[in-house]
């Protein structure tokens, strides 16, 4: 899309969610205008038409001077797409040779079905991988392989061309010593799917090879988390903070960590995709149900919680409101939970300045409760600031193919693509007591003590756009990114304002349900405003 | 009646869910070893074996060259000594081709076959041994969100109004061969007893998970004993809570009532073909509420409320309905739906 133009639509339209925003060009900077989102079964012209009317409402001399009236015509869009996620077969020669390519797989957003000769035998692994649900075929093996793999590889590597042969759409991607044995698949004439040779994941680097290669297949180049990832790395680099952005949708989820450059070095994004994560966590119907009912704050049984879950799988935009708002948000709590449990190597890395919530998930949630909800999952001790892509803007940002151009974008937009949810500080380490010190919090309008008592969740209200210094005095020591007694954070408001966390790193929740979900109710009516609807 | 500020456009911006389609590729599934019985290009007509499936279907092996193979092609002959599953009689057999290996071929083969019948009158679209058969069938397809069970053909029947609901003891063999139309809710026991005494499928709005679970177990444990069963098939409209079905969708089933039908799995549906009887439009105003405290209601849309507050604090785009007989109330328009 030519960014020449005044204005442009940035459009994500996921697989429940349309969002679109309105960004235009005021004053030499780019600005967000209007954003709105609808589920996606609405047409998006429609969608458009609306939020165009509501802009000429609300400010009739600037839609006019940008040229509003024509503006489906003749305003650019900026989109990216969501798509469910595909399924992938990892086959190997053992069970043991399975689970490395298999973690590759699950990492990079494919939903996985592993297989090995040890476990089914050939007709039962034929049928399997005839399925027509199936996207994609990986047959891995060691390099070299084990003596275990050895003499299964031939066999295993004709039953896949057989396959192949049959179903010629079918993605085929020989890994490791299995990339010595194509000549079956050469022999394959009139396929539309690819055949592909990858390495095994012997090391680092081989890992990102297989890792960018099944990414590259399981998306197209429109593709939403993809763009996310970019616009993360030109978010990072126009803020010079380190940032994790946490997307959850209905089909899966992502998790991005950015460094930005420093002294001459480019920064860098690591990135983990996750089927599980999504919202209904597909394919694995009890696990989804014991991952919401452990976050679940509805007195509701398993088996209506099981409907319920369907019902948010068939339309994840029904029941938004009341009850139905709380389930949604459970769900997005244990879609994070999947997300952060499988990616331990990015949880390891340097604590980011800013934790960002994006994805459909958290739509109709009020921003105080999508900051609990990050800081009920994301149990790390430090301090950061908690902020939300409200218009979904960092796909259709992250789409601008030119990095310097979407640097500048991204920089000018900055301050209005994330609603600030607030700052969180965490400390670990603390003991059991009546009072484990005192904090006090000096900003632009006044001054503000709290008795940090342990097990609890301080709310300090700090309006967004308002900054102040946290000064913490512990009676023992503590960590707070650092070990230490005293500490001063410099902490920014947001729609939930200051939020000292003083509950455990990480989290224990009572295993009896009634008193679990008590216990999550009254922290979650801390932060919910306006729960007399 | 006039209200406040709102604008009576904005119906584009209520989920359209599509009445009836045309034309429906009906996919049945094969399994490897399973034997077509039509190419592609055939007209089926309903009740037609389209392939005969096996329950126990073993792997042999075959000693190759074998002229003209490929994989999925059908194969008959002498098998060899040794091979990986003679055990007991003459080694002459026939299956499927599924892969060269050092060799020789390993073949796909089974026993104790049952015709694959097809559910509607068609055309064979594409055959894909091991994989599917698709048809594409003649007249139109009422959608639904979910199917389980296998593809079955009735005489429609409707059962009980659109909120209704079944019990297990008002079913008796006059139910034989008839595809049920059972309002808001039905249980396992009644798709078991309705099951027995023959009845071919049933139509409902909404199945729970556990009433699923429940009868697909019974459907499990029966097919496990070797007992062959008539096909039998249920078609959820809606999703797994319960509410009324939907008056554009009664409508179409009270037109084709008496009348054959089929119920497909792949995709979920009744599909009919039924030239003759005319299917009212639906109104483009009157919305259904999906979802939420008034799920099932129906209502005439008076139009855009913009941003509202509802309960637990949420603010959603909104718009009015006006229901028979009551004032306009604004609803979250995700929560609301359309029939086209």
């Amino acid at each position: 899309m030519n960014l020449d133009s005044r204005a442009f639509f940035a459009l994500d339209e996921g697989a429940a969610t349309t969002s679109a925003a309105i960004v235009a060009r005021l004053r030499d900077r780019w600005r967000l205008l209007a954003s709105i989102a609808f589920p996606a079964a609405i047409s998006t012209d429609a969608i458009l038409r609306l939020l165009v009317d509501r802009l000429r409402e609300a400010d009739p001399g600037i839609a006019a001077a940008l040229g509003a009236e024509s503006a489906l015509d003749r305003w650019g869009r900026l989109a990216v797409r969501g798509r469910p996620a595909g399924r992938i077969a990892v086959v190997a020669g053992a069970e043991r040779a399975v689970a490395p390519y298999a973690g590759a797989a699950t990492l990079t957003g494919w939903r996985v079905t592993t297989a090995s000769p040890e476990r089914l035998d050939p007709l039962a692994l034929s049928s399997l991988l005839l399925d027509r649900g199936l996207d994609a075929v990986l047959i891995g093996a060691g390099e070299p392989p084990g003596p275990d793999e050895r003499p299964t590889l031939d066999d295993l590597a004709a039953l896949v061309a057989g396959v192949a042969a049959r179903r010629p759409e079918l993605i085929v991607v020989l890994a490791g010593a299995m990339a010595e044995r194509a000549a079956p698949f050469e022999a394959l004439t009139g396929r539309s799917g690819a055949v592909l040779l990858a390495p095994a994941p012997v090391d680092h680097p081989a890992e990102l090879a297989l890792r960018s290669l099944l990414g590259e297949l399981r998306s197209a180049s429109d593709d939403g988390r993809r763009a996310i990832v970019r616009a993360v790395g030109s978010l990072a680099d126009a803020l010079d903070r380190r940032i994790e952005v946490l997307e959850v949708g209905i089909t899966g989820g992502l998790r991005a960590h950015a460094l930005p450059g420093s002294g001459g070095e480019p920064g860098a994004v690591h990135t983990a995709m996750l089927a599980s994560a999504g919202l209904t966590g597909e394919d694995r119907e009890d696990v989804a149900v014991d991952d919401l009912m452990a976050w679940s704050t509805t007195p509701v049984d398993r088996i209506r919680l099981r409907d319920r879950l369907r019902e948010l799988r068939t339309a994840p935009w029904g029941d938004c409101a009341g009850d139905g708002a709380h389930l949604r948000l459970a769900a997005a709590r244990a879609a994070l939970t999947r997300l952060v449990d499988q990616t331990p190597d990015l949880g390891a890395l340097p604590s980011p300045d800013i934790v960002v919530a994006a994805g459909g998930a958290w739509a109709v949630a009020p921003g105080p409760a999508i900051a609990l909800a990050l800081i009920d999952v994301v149990r790390r001790s430090g301090a950061a600031n908690l902020a939300y892509d409200h218009a979904r803007l960092l796909g259709p940002l992250g789409a601008i193919e030119d990095a310097a151009e979407r640097r500048s974008v991204v920089g000018d937009l900055a301050g209005e693509l994330l609603a600030p949810l607030g700052s969180v500080v965490m400390p670990q380490g603390l003991h059991a007591g009546r009072s484990a010190g005192r904090l006090v919090v000096r900003g632009e309008s006044g001054t503000t003590e709290v008795d940090l008592v342990p097990g609890g969740l301080e709310l300090v209200d700090l309006p967004p756009g308002e900054t102040a210094s946290a000064e913490f005095h512990f009676r023992d020591t503590v960590r707070v990114g650092a070990r230490g007694r005293q500490f001063s954070v410099a902490v920014a408001g947001g729609l939930g304002g200051l939020l000292v966390d003083l509950r455990d790193v990480p989290l224990r929740l009572p295993e009896r349900h009634e008193r679990r979900r008590e216990m999550l109710a009254a922290w979650q009516g801390a932060l919910w405003g306006g729960e007399d609807g | 009646m006039t209200i406040g500020l709102a604008s009576r456009t904005g119906v584009e911006l209520i989920a359209v869910r599509p009445l009836l389609e045309a034309p429906v590729d009906v996919r049945l599934p094969l399994a490897p070893g399973d034997r077509p019985l039509v190419t592609t290009g055939d007209s089926v007509a309903a009740g037609s074996p389209v392939a005969e499936r096996f329950r126990d279907t073993r792997l042999e092996e075959v000693p190759g060259p074998i002229p003209d193979a490929v994989p999925g092609r059908r194969w008959s002959g002498q098998l060899s000594p040794g091979s990986l599953g003679i055990r007991r009689r003459a080694a002459r057999t026939s299956g499927e081709l599924l892969f060269e290996a050092g060799g020789r071929w390993r073949v796909a083969t089974g026993e104790h076959g049952e015709p694959l019948e097809s559910p509607v009158d068609g055309a064979v679209r594409a055959v894909r041994p091991g994989v599917d058969i698709v048809i594409r069938a003649n007249g139109r397809a009422l959608p639904g969100v979910a199917a389980i069970g296998s593809p079955a053909r009735g005489v429609l029947t409707v059962e009980t109004g659109p909120d209704g609901e079944l019990r297990p003891g008002l079913i008796d063999v006059s139910a034989a061969g008839r595809i049920l139309v059972v309002g808001s809710r039905v249980d396992a026991e009644t798709l078991t007893r309705a099951r027995a005494m023959g009845a071919r499928g049933m139509i409902v709005a909404a199945l729970s998970g556990k009433e699923r679970r429940d009868f697909l177990a019974s459907v499990a444990r029966q097919r496990a004993s070797l007992h062959r069963a008539d096909s039998f098939a249920v078609l959820v409209l809606d999703g797994a809570v319960r509410r009324p079905i939907a008056s554009a969708i009664m409508a179409v089933l009270a037109a084709i009532a008496g009348r054959e039908a089929a119920l497909v799995i792949d995709p979920p549906a009744l599909v009919f073909d039924e030239p003759s009887v005319a299917i009212p439009a639906p109104d483009p105003g009157w919305v259904r509420v999906r979802s939420g405290p008034l799920v099932g209601q129906e209502g005439q849309w008076v139009g855009l409320a913009g941003p509202r507050r509802f309960a637990a604090g949420t603010h959603l785009e909104a718009g009015f309905v006006e229901f028979p007989g009551e004032p306009p109330v604004a609803l979250p328009l995700n929560d609301l739906e359309r029939y086209a």
